[in-house]
């Protein structure tokens, strides 16, 4: 090749590749890298959104007090949805097109995750998903989407098949909610059922948001309920053990992880004590949850220390696999290079739920889960040994 | 000697307008809103193409609501019937998007007769409150035939091509949105002026009044319904390809209350007021996030967890202070500024 059609050549690459690079580092200074997400952080949702943005920053906190990434400060930018789908993708090509933040750390609920695939896809950018892992985000593998946690289905599944253990020929309740939770802890009770063909006698759908119970549970004690799914995220859940309590039934209880806070045993007083609960995320009574308690106290001001909870370590781990990738990239931090990293992630250890890996073309870490039991004393959740 | 400007016909009273200024900088506007699409980055054109969409939703409630006075709270289920009427008619069925467009219109217009004659006789906050049910029941039945609709697990949409035009990329469908949007503005625009339009103010200033001059209620109602829900079920077509996934979840009640917010901040009973009210809503959130930026990052970390709710306040308080003001909404404040603008330096 002469020397002319070598460079030729070059420039062409050079015009060819240049938006690609540029597009790949964007979000990158010599000093600071600049990551987003975006969550419920008004409104009711903000519970779990403002926790798992304090996850984020802690881990940040964490990794920029011991000088930052290869010299590069760590700096976040939260954007709130309201956990509305359409301010989600707004807010999503925001932080993309305008803000341009190197990668994501939440995408918002499990709905709201779902709606923003496409733009989230497209774009590119590494994404964790660390508060509502649903099926459809991991499945099929998107390449740029890495999904921490464990999925709905599977977590009742367990669930189910301890309570049915547990406690032997009793008769079951169950009610869950009208969205895409409830049917994936529909699905995971089918195939506990279809596991240990447990006799279910009262079930009911409400309409997510409902507060009043009173009749759902008069039915679960005309029926006999003895054993009782409360499928709510919190003040559902609240209401059904206040209404239990009122009419002096006490089934042995079963909730879920997005309702695993510990301000739910606060709201629903005694008649939390006792009620079991599915978690990939160690309680915060736990000794691991202890150690992270200290670990947050350094970076969190007292008032975000009250509003930590589950979802703060959720948004802790997944910015830790993050963040572990992005080390891994060295100074030439790319979006390839990244996705790559995150894709080999095996056995990271975060001490707030099982070590972290995806399997082979998978991108669903697919968490180990653990049962646990309330403590209404302690105001927490303990492990069921 | 003329000593002002008169409208001496009929076909000048109802012109939309009759002066080639007016013309000169509204095909300007449409120069810069179709080259805007190729120029703009993703984030801005998605809240041009948002803005599309709740312009056309706003139009068709400013039929039933500004124009004939019969409030409804039920728009978010309208929009959800047009949404699905969509997505299953293009992802479940395979029909043509054009086909899906045209049922996610109609499907809402059927839904409003069923619930706009038994509404006849209600108004006020009866209305409200009967239309405020419609969107419950929309939702249950939504999630109860599961077999059709998939119920709480959604439909994923793709965007259409529409007569072997494909509409896939960000600008493209941003196009199509502002296409339907003017089409939409130009059609409320020449139903305002022509007897069916009259007739719905009628019925809004005066219902009694009205029936004696001849306007029959029912009919002219259940026109104002219909329409309405037929311009709104497109929007929530459009609104789901936006999302590109349709589910009940993702249309909530918030949305209702929005276009109202829409139709009072822009001044009801005016297409004008519909156009402006949508560009401010979809924008304030924008402009309070802007504002409190100013505050700088140190501001934000000392109000720590407590600094979102307070951005939303703000987008309240904005609100608030702007109806307080200027109660006749952005129309009249347009109006002031014209009047300013004519009888300067004298007082308008």
């Amino acid at each position: 090749m002469s020397i002319r059609k070598a460079m030729i050549f070059a420039a062409a690459s050079l015009l060819l590749s240049g938006p690609r690079c540029l597009a790949a580092d964007q979000g990158v200074t010599d000093t600071e890298i600049l990551l987003g997400e975006v969550e419920p952080l008004t409104g009711p949702p903000a519970l779990l959104g403002v926790a798992h943005n304090l996850g984020v920053r802690l881990a940040l906190a964490e990794v920029n007090a011991k000088g930052g990434i290869h010299g590069r400060k760590l700096r976040l930018m939260a954007l709130d949805d309201g956990y509305v789908s359409s301010r989600t993708v707004q807010s999503l090509r925001k932080l993309i097109s305008v803000d341009k933040v190197f990668a994501l750390t939440s995408l918002s609920g499990s709905g709201q995750a779902v709606a923003s695939l496409p733009v989230v896809e497209e774009a590119g950018i590494p994404t964790i998903v660390s508060i509502g892992p649903v099926t459809p985000i991991y499945t099929p593998p998107r390449k740029n989407i890495f999904v921490v946690g464990q999925a709905y289905e599977e977590g009742m599944h367990q669930l189910a098949l301890f309570l049915a253990d547990k406690f032997p020929g009793k008769k079951w309740g169950v009610v869950t909610q009208d969205d895409d939770y409830g049917v994936a802890l529909r699905e995971g009770l089918k195939k506990a059922k279809a596991e240990k063909n447990f006799n279910v006698v009262f079930e009911s759908i409400y309409k997510r948001n409902q507060q009043d119970f009173s009749s759902e549970m008069l039915r679960a004690k005309d029926a006999g309920v003895e054993v009782f799914i409360a499928g709510g995220i919190i003040s559902e859940n609240v209401a059904m053990l206040k209404e239990m309590e009122k009419l002096g039934i006490k089934p042995a209880t079963g909730i879920f992880w997005p309702g695993r806070v510990e301000a739910m045993l606060k709201l629903a007083g005694p008649a939390s004590d006792g009620i079991y609960a599915v978690d990939y995320v160690e309680p915060i009574a736990s000794e691991e949850g202890q150690r992270f308690v200290e670990l947050a106290k350094k970076y969190l001001s007292a008032e975000e220390m009250g509003r930590v909870n589950r979802y703060t370590m959720t948004g802790y781990a997944g910015a830790r696999v993050l963040l572990a990738a992005i080390e891994k990239c060295g100074k030439d931090l790319t979006w390839v290079c990244t996705n790559n990293e995150l894709a080999k992630t095996k056995e990271l250890a975060t001490g707030i739920m099982a070590p972290i890996s995806f399997e082979e073309g998978s991108r669903f870490s697919n968490q180990k889960v653990q049962i646990m039991q309330a403590d209404f004393k302690d105001l927490a959740f303990k492990p069921v040994k | 000697m003329r000593s002002g400007y008169f409208k001496e016909t009929i076909a000048q009273q109802i012109d939309l307008t009759d002066s080639a200024v007016v013309r000169i900088w509204l095909a300007l506007l449409v120069v810069v809103l179709v080259v805007a699409p190729f120029l703009l980055n993703p984030f801005y054109l998605s809240l041009l193409t948002m803005m599309a969409i709740t312009m056309i939703g706003a139009l068709g409630l400013n039929i039933l609501t500004g124009w004939t006075g019969l409030i409804s709270l039920g728009h978010v289920g309208f929009m959800v019937l047009g949404a699905y009427a969509y997505a299953i008619s293009t992802s479940t069925w395979k029909l043509d998007p054009l086909i899906g467009l045209l049922l996610a219109g109609l499907v809402p217009a059927f839904a409003s007769i069923v619930v706009g004659i038994p509404s006849l006789r209600l108004t006020g906050l009866y209305l409200a409150i009967t239309t405020l049910a419609f969107a419950f029941i929309i939702n249950q039945l939504i999630l109860e035939f599961d077999g059709l609709t998939q119920g709480a697990r959604g439909i994923f949409v793709t965007r259409p091509t529409i007569l072997g035009v494909s509409f896939k990329s960000d600008t493209a469908f941003a196009l199509l949105c502002m296409a339907l949007a003017a089409l939409t503005l130009v059609a409320t625009l020449n139903l305002r002026r022509s007897r069916v339009g009259r007739a719905l103010v009628a019925i809004r200033d005066n219902d009694i009044a009205a029936r004696v001059m001849g306007i029959d209620l029912t009919v002219y109602k259940l026109n104002a319904f219909i329409t309405s829900s037929f311009i709104i079920g497109v929007s929530g077509a459009l609104y789901g390809m936006f999302l590109s996934y349709v589910t009940v979840e993702g249309f909530p009640f918030l949305l209702s209350i929005e276009a109202l917010a829409i139709l009072i901040v822009g001044g009801i009973g005016t297409a004008l007021g519909a156009v402006l009210g949508t560009i401010f809503i979809v924008l304030l959130p924008e402009f309070t996030s802007e504002l409190f930026s100013l505050l700088g990052d140190e501001t934000a970390r000392t109000l720590s967890t407590g600094a979102h709710e307070l951005k939303s306040m703000l987008y309240g308080v904005v609100i608030i202070l702007f109806l307080r003001f200027q109660p006749h909404g952005l129309v009249g404040l347009w109006r002031d500024c014209k009047r300013l603008w004519v009888n300067w330096p004298l007082r308008f």
